[in-house]
């Protein structure tokens, strides 16, 4: 397969196995509630033989300015920070690997804030936070007058078993006098939509690759080592956004020096929404030729999908616009299936993204709750409804020699003959249940 | 026993009764007589006596044991070219009752194969070649694959006019004693749309209300049994409304579990009663056209339905 031809995932099955999100390891290394921004990372590093210590956190940022390619997040984050508005609560969502814990680190450190952080298995129950939370709600910080209060991944909470662990979390940004700061990958997970409405959300993206490449290459500056420009491309390009992906590929490589090895590793699964919101939001690029690369659903169902949520996305010209590269879609799946003709997979997919994203003027701003695809349910209650009808027909295309699917089409003129007649319900055999369905006509 | 349904009972059973395809009929008699067929292909729209011509042509070779001889399938419900092979193979297996020495397999609608699937067709054409004569039906002979059109013997049937379908119907009036007005033929001409099965099915229906067909009666059968709330989909796509438009056009598709090309009919219909300008009307029936070849070249009909309706929205509008 050549660079410029890019089927969908569906066609090469060969999905790496899915990256695990290694925002934990950091976390891991922290006692729960433990004060740790009076230290700097690099005396953090200090203490830890060298060597052991992974890039990532090495090469952490520092300051806003050392924050790559979330230039519009930031200043966000900072209008939040210093106008706090009725909302208490700040989410900050999005992949991983794209810095939303070391933007709360950093927003930290500038505000001169000192951080008590949570996670999910903190939410267990009541009384367990409030047996945390009581000490940094109460007790002065010695040297620094603000807390933030940072729940990390609060997907992680889980709605099933910590019953109560999302209400815990809402209570305490309700009653909390400090800012919480809260990170997690799916926003739209359905178990924290009262989380949306109570606070304000800012999405970090995921980081272009050229911005990556440079971040690649400062690092390898400060660890004086040499690697191809190429496979540094090859890095940043294949982390698809995750650039602490990107660090970890680069230092894996660093050591292996297998390119193939570190890349095949990474091919990491986003939610269909985050690709959902990237093709219908943003400006076309080329890289969207890729959206659903990552994305581990077949592309059957990945249209669905699009068809579902463009109404709800575009209207009018644009509206048009997207369903003809939909129509597009349709048109080159069908020449696939009459002519098993697989290279047309990649029209199929050029619609599927670069049209359907290319069918709006502006990129967009709003807000979007994108649906499930409802049409395969309907249809399957649907022929819950028919089968009897069905059944009726394909007696009476037996007879008359025709095939099924015209019984079907010829349905609303022959039931009647059928329902007035009952030699003839004798003569196509129906069934007592056959003959009540159509005495419903 | 003789069928109650009409289109079995007046089914022609022989060739001097089968109306509208004189020059096929004489050319496949002959055939017949000699007691010889090649593989045919019978290619023409539907209703025009394709099934029809293929059970006389059975019928002559094996009279009494026809049923015996004969294999009848339909490419569009078996599910695959493997489900078609092996009911060839099966029935093929054993050797013909009578003094033909061949069997006959009625493969209907064969143009809903795939190419590769009527490449494997070809083959298990060849194999039983000894055995089996192959009549092959299909709408388009362009869709079937040169390979198979050169090994059959081509037939072409011609829609039917409308004097062949009066005839039909006044046959059938005559002998289930029943009245016609000469408005109501023309109005089952038109309804049939050239289709004799869908005339005599649409009398039928019309008669188990009255013996005496009227043009009135006729009508509201017909239009009892199209889709009636196409017109309310393209009013709120009109009005701009895409979200009802859809959801109402996917209620009316699966509860009338009606096809894409029978919706794209009504539609293309119906735009004529739209209180729209000339010129949109030309636009939209272009755009009309163009969805209903994209239903026939794509896979899901209803996406090239939304985008249709898409198009309205913009009419609606005043854009295009």
């Amino acid at each position: 397969m050549t660079s410029d031809v890019r089927f969908p995932s569906s066609v090469h099955k060969e999905i790496a196995s899915q990256e695990q999100d290694g925002e934990g390891e950091f976390i891991g290394k922290r006692q729960i509630g433990e004060i740790h921004s009076d230290f700097t990372m690099d005396e953090l590093c200090e203490r830890k033989p060298p060597g052991v210590l992974h890039w990532t956190e090495k090469h952490r940022p520092q300051k806003f300015e050392d924050i790559k390619g979330q230039d519009e997040a930031v200043s966000k984050i900072k209008e939040f920070v210093n106008h706090p508005k009725n909302k208490k609560a700040l989410v900050l969502h999005g992949p991983p690997g794209i810095g939303k814990t070391t933007i709360t680190h950093i927003i930290a450190k500038e505000t001169n804030s000192e951080i008590f952080e949570l996670n999910a298995s903190d939410f267990r129950n009541k009384a367990k936070i409030q047996e945390i939370l009581k000490p940094a709600i109460e007790q002065k910080s010695l040297i620094r007058k603000n807390k933030i209060i940072l729940v990390d991944e609060a997907d992680g909470i889980s709605g099933y078993y910590d019953r109560g662990g999302i209400k815990e979390l809402l209570d305490l940004i309700t009653y909390s006098q400090y800012p919480v700061i809260i990170t997690a990958n799916d926003i739209w997970a359905k178990k924290l939509r009262n989380l949306r409405t109570k606070s304000e959300l800012i999405q970090i993206n995921e980081i272009n690759y050229k911005i990556i490449r440079e971040v690649l290459f400062a690092i390898l500056r400060k660890e004086n080592l040499f690697v191809e420009y190429d496979f540094v491309t090859k890095i940043a390009v294949n982390a698809k956004g995750d650039l602490r992906a990107a660090i970890n590929d680069l230092q894996t490589f660093s050591k292996t020096n297998d390119i193939s090895a570190t890349i095949d590793q990474r091919n990491k699964e986003q939610s269909i929404f985050n690709v959902l919101k990237k093709v219908f939001k943003t400006k076309p690029t080329n890289d969207l030729l890729g959206a659903y690369d990552s994305v581990n659903m077949p592309t059957d169902e990945i249209i669905l999908w699009v068809e579902e949520n463009i109404p709800a996305e575009y209207q009018g010209e644009e509206l048009a616009k997207a369903y003809e590269a939909l129509s597009k879609v349709d048109l080159f799946k069908g020449r696939i299936y009459k002519q098993q003709y697989w290279r047309f997979l990649v029209y199929e997919n050029i619609f599927l993204s670069y049209g359907i994203s290319a069918a709006k003027k502006d990129a967009k701003t709003n807000f979007t709750r994108y649906k499930k695809p409802t049409r395969i349910l309907k249809i399957w209650l649907n022929n819950q409804r028919t089968m009897k009808k069905k059944s009726i027909a394909q007696k009476y295309a037996q007879l008359v020699h025709i095939g099924g699917k015209r019984a079907i089409n010829e349905f609303p003129i022959i039931k009647q003959i059928i329902k007035s007649n009952p030699v003839i319900q004798k003569e196509l055999k129906l069934n007592e249940e056959e003959v009540e369905y159509l005495s419903k006509f | 026993m003789i069928s109650e349904i009409w289109t079995e009972k007046y089914r022609p059973s022989q060739f001097s009764e089968l109306i509208g395809q004189d020059n096929i009929v004489k050319r496949v008699e002959s055939l017949t007589n000699s007691l010889n067929i090649p593989h045919l292909l019978f290619a023409g729209p539907a209703g025009t006596g394709k099934s029809t011509l293929a059970l006389i042509v059975v019928k002559e070779l094996f009279k009494n044991n026809w049923k015996d001889n004969y294999l009848e399938l339909n490419a569009s419900d078996e599910r695959g070219i493997n489900v078609v092979r092996e009911k060839v193979k099966n029935f093929a297996r054993t050797k013909s009752i009578g003094n033909v020495s061949f069997k006959v397999i009625f493969l209907d609608e064969a143009d809903a194969l795939t190419p590769e699937a009527q490449q494997a067709l070809r083959r298990t054409m060849e194999n039983y070649a000894a055995t089996c004569r192959f009549i092959l039906s299909c709408n388009y002979s362009s869709k079937i694959i040169d390979p198979i059109q050169s090994r059959c013997a081509i037939f072409r049937f011609k829609l039917l006019e409308k004097k062949d379908i009066e005839q039909v119907i006044q046959k059938i009036i005559q002998k289930e004693n029943l009245t016609i007005t000469p408005e109501a033929i023309e109005i089952l001409y038109e309804g049939s749309e050239g289709d004799c099965r869908r005339g005599i099915n649409l009398l039928q229906s019309t008669a188990t209300i009255s013996p005496a067909i009227t043009s009135e009666l006729l009508s509201t059968i017909i239009s009892s049994a199209k889709p009636k709330d196409i017109k309310v989909v393209l009013e709120y796509a009109l009005s701009g409304d895409f979200q009802k438009s859809r959801e109402k056009l996917l209620d009316v598709m699966l509860k009338e579990s009606i096809s894409g090309q029978d919706v794209i009919k009504a539609i293309q219909k119906e735009i004529w009663n739209l209180p729209v300008e000339p010129e949109i009307k030309v636009k939209l029936t272009e755009k009309t056209g163009e969805t209903e070849f994209r239903i026939v070249e794509g896979s899901d009909p209803f996406i090239q339905l939304q985008s249709l309706l898409a198009s309205f929205v913009l009419a609606g509008l005043g854009k295009d």
